[in-house]
């Protein structure tokens, strides 16, 4: 977009919901940055969702509240929203629209960057395949992370996901390398409280200095939310593609990233898709998700670990749905597990990481990998079937093996899911809980892993 | 902070040792009509990193004296000085605009932003408004377009001209004020690269 | 008179221009100053309606629109296989070398390489009669592919008064002419063909050949046939992808394209990285050298999502014609859907159900209805196949929402994964209760006079206990598993060999990944034999618990990863021992 923008016009013909409707306008470009000015003289931020037969229609992400018909100036700015980056971004604490937050200046930009990206040719990805050791029994052992991977927690309202990421982002780390690597955290219509608890962890492992925080929080604008996410992105591709770093993404809550679309949607007037949000809520998602990954000739990574919570722990809500089919798997937090006291709550039935393959086995973690997991799944599946049908016919009714299958599923839950929060595995640790866990079950049983694997760490 | 009025009387020197080649240049600038002032600012620019070369020591001193304090509070600390820095310079840059002599080549200027103002909004049905210092010459440029007006209002702002159509439904800010906004970014980066903070 | 307008509204991908009462629907236009490309959906007076294949930020009002009098194509000719192209056929590689890693705006680019030089062969000669659909020569693609050039389908034939010799020529010469009625015109290696015109061909056969794909639940209890239809729903998390990708990999055609529609693009470079690597396991020559890639990934612009089914479909349809077995998989078919949805949203249509636009089920139809075995158009006679495997991606894994519902009305194969049997790492996750197959006694002929007569049988003795089980499973979650004779107890053993030896297949084992048509058949012996001795020995007073402790078992289980697919000899072993094992069970009770 040229410099041609800069009018101001001050013919507004409708204000509804976050959006307002400018007449008279012949000079307007679409996704065009917007600056309203109240009759108070207060700034605000939008861009231009619809132009054209003299009417431009513009999201405020602000908000409209306060906002009136007569008074009110809309300038296009001739531009699309962009977001300043240079590595002094790093340490820094930005609003949700990446406006300084922390009483410093703003960063001396680099450069600027379209906020909305641009689609990474998938042509010129890198598979992603390198482990990343989040010192988290079940992550590493079953739900392997993978740089340049996404891999969203599925959670429920109060739930510890949480204390999950911020556990995954202190302990991260690749090894055997000495890259740089950076935290991205958009804080996107959560609790301060919340927003606090990740900050002040990742102050007190030194590693705020490599991190940068966006904070939009629940009683910050909601419209903002859209934006939120994107700013976090622009950075963390910037940090990754032009400086070489191995960028984690915690985007938390993702449902209220949604909610806010749906609220311009419903003022939009749109056909909705299910349960109201609009039928491009996965094409609209894709386009955060999908900013992860690798690239060929680059260093960095981009990892992103979205969280959100499912409304009523429906996993068929549109939210996690339409996540799942762009995610790399998900890692579903389960209200049962959590109810017991266990941490982390993984429901490992549910969850999945599809580019685990890749990240583990020989050269990378051990030659038993995969399959001493497989195992594992098993098992705990067949554990929870036997503890049903315990339900029903009492312990009484159960075979031997149905018995080592209980038994199994205790160690498994007690020894190897649970952990402290502040507890940092080794994979080698992982391993070895993981074998002790299938070693309460009769040697015949293990028809997941091959004979070889089952004599040198079976333990009798 | 005794760091800080250091900083402050040695820009203060520079400015003033510098002043006469300062707004020479800046005259300079100005007398290519066919160029629009953010052609010229790049060249002001030069300007400010001869002044900034002398600031550099004093920061390389702040830098000292903060060693032993963690990265990032010196980070910060550096950034605010910069900040100050970007401010002070900008402000002085501003002055010598303001208190310019509005000759013929300022005329030439304000035609063009005025032209340039009545394209944006496409149309010369237009008011135009101005400062008390750049009323005649903008009178006579608003003059030379047929269906502009000069509003008897005035406007607080450095020079240059806002530009709104008859029915108030468009304006355009095509003030100086407004085109130094635009360039503040390129301005601080070009300070920050003196102060080895950049990238 | 190509049209010539300007934009006056812009909304996403969707743009209005007026002044354009010359354009034709489906022209495709130049739109904007950055020359994106668009397309023309809907003409209303002199506004074209237009959905533009990039993404429009920055675009104005009052830009310029400007035709280009043709439809949406694509290149046909050789250079195609290999390669991975975008939504509206720009080769990704090019993107990037024009534009870098991140897909830029308004660049041009050429489907193939046109100064690239192929080793033409002609096989017809001066004074020739051609007519359309023509081989007039070959030219060797890949090491798996024999490029037949075709006269155009559309093309009026003629007598050939000019063709170049054997040797070796680039895109641009002219190999022949051809005249007709005192009309001379020209040949190329390639043509162009609108993509939502479906190619013509002489006749269409019924399909009888089962189109193998190695997988056991597929080919021996879902199969398709070429020529056919097959459509895969699940939610996510069911290993829809793998499964596509296990298709792609194995299906026994000579030409595959994979269209990625929507869907991610880390799963566009496993492919790029795999198929390279992998060997195809009747030629030995790697997979990539018979696979088309069509890339549209869900972030990349909505519209040439869209598009993207049609490119892919029409490059298949191509080497179809060519006498080749092709096997089209488009993942999703859901996400085009919705890509179709906001364009119609945008264009303020009614809608219907959850939103999509009541010509869903039309465009589905018309989609799958370009599968089919048929004789080509032209001579030398010849026969080819398009196979269309749609992936649905049903939100909330709900089958009656409606892209499932009406892609059901169109597919004959249907392939339902089911969350709770990937839940316990059941791979593939097909649900045998919930799935069938219209092509079954089509293709029955074909495993009975190469496999075996007793196919059909075997295979329903095995559904058979599947079936049986299915309903015990009901009474154990009420009574528990003892309350059931150890006649039914059996079927609940045997059915969980069948699911855990046959079903479930890891596509990650370097063995189990594919079956042989053989080895399927035999596995699947063995188990009802093992049924049906069981049987024999309780009547015979075998106990149950001897039976379970037969160390045959776990061969039969392990079979599928421990016996590849030359050591069949390894499977009549098993069924030695299985003999001998019941004879000492029962013959033990005897004794007694």
């Amino acid at each position: 977009m040229s410099n041609q923008g800069g009018v101001q016009y001050s013919k507004i013909a409708e204000i509804k919901g976050p959006l307002v409707i400018v007449d008279g306008v012949d000079n307007a470009a679409f996704d065009e940055l917007v600056e309203i000015e109240t009759t108070e003289g207060e700034k605000r931020l939008g861009k231009v969702l619809e132009v054209g037969n003299g009417k431009a229609v513009v999201q405020v992400f602000e908000g409209t509240t306060g906002l009136s018909v007569s008074g009110t100036n809309a300038k296009f700015v001739g531009k699309v929203m962009e977001m300043p980056v240079s590595e002094q971004v790093l340490g820094r604490v930005f609003d949700g629209l990446g406006r300084a937050k922390d009483g410093l200046p703003e960063p001396v930009a680099d450069s600027f960057l379209d906020i909305n990206g641009a689609p990474m040719n998938p042509e010129q990805r890198e598979y992603p395949k390198d482990f990343i050791q989040t010192g988290v029994s079940v992550i590493d052992g079953m739900l392997t992370l993978v740089r340049g991977q996404k891999l969203p927690i599925f959670s429920g309202s109060g739930m510890s996901h949480n204390i999950l990421a911020a556990q995954i982002a202190r302990q991260a780390a690749i090894i055997g390398t000495d890259d740089s690597f950076a935290v991205v955290f958009a804080a996107i219509g959560v609790q301060y409280s919340e927003a606090e608890y990740f900050k002040r962890s990742l102050e007190e492992s030194g590693a705020l200095k490599r991190s940068v925080l966006f904070l939009n929080l629940a009683d910050d604008p909601a419209i903002e939310r859209i934006i939120t996410p994107r700013v976090a992105l622009t950075v963390a591709e910037y940090l990754a593609y032009d400086l070489g770093m191995h960028v984690l993404v915690i985007l938390t809550d993702m449902t209220n990233y949604a909610e806010a679309l749906r609220e311009i949607s419903a003022a939009r007037e749109e056909v909705p898709g299910r349960k109201g949000y609009p039928g491009y809520l996965y094409t609209d998602l894709s386009t955060i998700y999908e900013r992860a990954g690798r690239l060929k000739g680059k260093k960095g990574s981009v990892t992103q670990v979205p969280i959100l919570t499912m409304p009523s722990d429906d996993i068929t809500h549109p939210i996690p749905d339409l996540t799942g089919y762009i995610t790399e798997g998900q890692l579903v937090l389960g209200r049962d597990l959590f109810r017991q006291g266990v941490y982390p709550p993984i429901n490992i039935l549910m969850s999945l990481s599809r580019i685990m393959k890749d990240g583990i086995g020989e050269g990378s973690t051990r030659a038993d990998h995969q399959e001493i997991s497989n195992q594992n799944y098993d098992a705990y599946s067949r554990a929870q079937e036997v503890r049903a049908l315990a339900g029903i016919v009492g312990k009484a009714g159960l075979t031997p093996v149905d018995l080592n299958y209980m038994n199994f599923g205790d160690e498994f839950e007690k020894k190897f899911l649970s952990q402290a929060i502040d507890e940092d595995r080794t994979i080698e640790e992982t391993l070895g809980l993981q074998w002790n866990c299938v070693s309460k079950l009769p040697k015949n049983e293990l028809t997941k892993v091959k004979d070889k694997y089952v004599e040198q760490y079976y333990k009798e | 902070m005794s760091s800080n009025s250091g900083l402050e009387s040695t820009i203060d020197q520079v400015l003033e040792r510098n002043s006469s080649e300062f707004s020479q240049s800046l005259k300079n600038s100005l007398t290519d009509a066919q160029k629009t002032l953010s052609d010229s600012l790049p060249m002001l620019e030069e300007e400010y990193e001869k002044i900034i070369s002398d600031g550099k020591k004093e920061a390389d001193k702040i830098e000292k004296q903060i060693v032993g304090s963690a990265d990032l509070q010196a980070r910060n600390k550096a950034l605010l000085i910069v900040q100050e820095s970007a401010d002070k310079v900008l402000e002085k840059a501003k002055e010598k605009i303001s208190n310019m002599d509005r000759n013929s080549e300022y005329s030439s200027l304000i035609t063009k932003l005025l032209t340039e103002a009545t394209s944006a909004l496409d149309t010369s049905d237009v008011i135009v408004f101005t400062n008390s210092k750049d009323k005649d010459v903008v009178q006579s440029a608003v003059s030379n377009i047929s269906g502009a007006e000069l509003s008897n209002d005035l406007i607080d702002c450095m020079g240059g001209v806002k530009v709104t159509s008859k029915d108030g439904s468009m304006s355009f800010d095509n003030t100086i004020d407004a085109r130094i906004e635009l360039l503040k970014p390129l301005i601080r980066k070009d300070i920050a690269a003196q102060f080895n903070l950049g990238n | 008179m190509v049209a010539q307008g300007k934009i006056v509204w812009i909304s996403g991908p969707a743009v209005k221009a007026d002044g354009m009462a010359d354009a034709k629907m489906y022209e495709t236009v130049s739109v904007g100053e950055s020359k994106l490309i668009g397309e023309v959906i809907r003409l209303t007076g002199d506004v074209a309606f237009i959905q533009v294949y990039e993404s429009t930020s920055g675009l104005k009002p009052g830009e310029p629109v400007v035709g280009t009098g043709n439809p949406l194509s694509v290149f046909l000719g050789p250079g195609i296989i290999g390669q991975i192209y975008d939504g509206i056929q720009r080769p990704l590689k090019d993107l990037a070398a024009k534009s870098g890693s991140f897909i830029g705006r308004g660049i041009t680019t050429t489907p193939v390489d046109m100064t690239k030089e192929y080793h033409f062969s002609p096989t017809v000669a001066v004074g020739d009669e051609v007519e359309a659909g023509n081989i007039i020569g070959i030219v060797p693609e890949s090491s798996l592919i024999e490029h037949k050039i075709l006269v155009p389908p559309d093309h009026k034939g003629g007598k050939i008064t000019k063709i170049v010799s054997e040797g070796d020529y680039n895109l641009d010469v002219e190999i022949a002419t051809v005249e007709k009625d005192g009309e001379s015109s020209p040949l190329m290696m390639w043509h162009k063909w609108p993509v939502r015109q479906p190619r013509p061909y002489l006749k269409r056969y019924d399909p009888t050949v089962p189109l193998l794909t190695g997988q056991r639940v597929i080919d021996t209890f879902f199969p398709l046939a070429k020529g056919g239809t097959g459509s895969i729903p699940g939610a996510f998390g069911t290993g829809k992808t793998v499964t596509l990708h296990q298709i792609a990999k194995w299906a026994d055609s000579q030409v595959v394209v994979y269209i990625g529609c929507g869907e991610r693009g880390n799963e566009m470079t496993e492919v790029l990285v795999e198929f390279p690597e992998l060997k195809d396991p009747r030629t030995g020559k790697p997979l990539m050298d018979r696979t088309v890639l069509v890339a549209n990934t869900s972030n990349m612009p909505v519209a040439a999502r869209e598009a993207s089914i049609y490119t892919g479909v029409t490059i298949a349809e191509y080497y179809r014609d060519m006498g080749y077995d092709v096997v089209l998989v488009a993942d999703s078919t859901s996400r085009w859907a919705e890509a179709l949805r906001e364009m119609s949203g945008r264009l303020e249509e009614m809608p219907a159900e959850e939103g999509y636009p009541s010509y869903l089920a039309s465009r589905l139809a018309e989609f799958y209805e370009r599968a089919g075995r048929v004789q080509a158009k032209g001579s030398p006679e010849r026969d080819g196949s398009v196979s269309l495997v749609g992936a649905v991606s049903p939100s909330g894994g709900d089958f009656t929402e409606p892209v499932t519902t009406h892609t059901m009305r169109f597919i004959k194969t249907f392939w339902a994964l089911d969350a709770s049997l990937a839940y316990s790492r059941h791979y593939p996750s097909i649900n045998w209760m919930n799935s069938y197959s219209g092509y079954l006694a089509d293709i029955a002929k074909w495993w009975s006079e190469n496999i075996s007569k007793d196919w059909l049988d075997i295979r329903s003795q095995t559904y058979g206990i599947l079936q049986r089980e299915d309903t015990l499973k009901e009474i154990v979650k009420l009574l528990g598993p003892e309350a059931l004779p150890d006649e039914e107890k059996l079927i609940l053993e045997v059915a969980r060999m069948v699911k855990i030896g046959i079903l479930q297949q890891n596509s990650f084992d370097d063995v189990d990944t594919y079956c042989s048509p053989e080895k399927q058949f035999k596995l699947m012996k063995l188990q009802v034999d093992f049924y049906n001795k069981g049987q024999q020995a309780l009547k015979d007073g075998a106990s149950l618990a001897d039976i379970r402790s037969m160390n045959v078992i776990s061969l039969l289980l392990k079979a599928r990863m421990d016996v590849k697919d030359d050591e069949m000899d390894k499977l009549d072993k098993i069924g030695n021992d299985m003999e001998e094992q019941f004879k000492s069970v029962t013959g033990v009770k005897v004794q007694n």
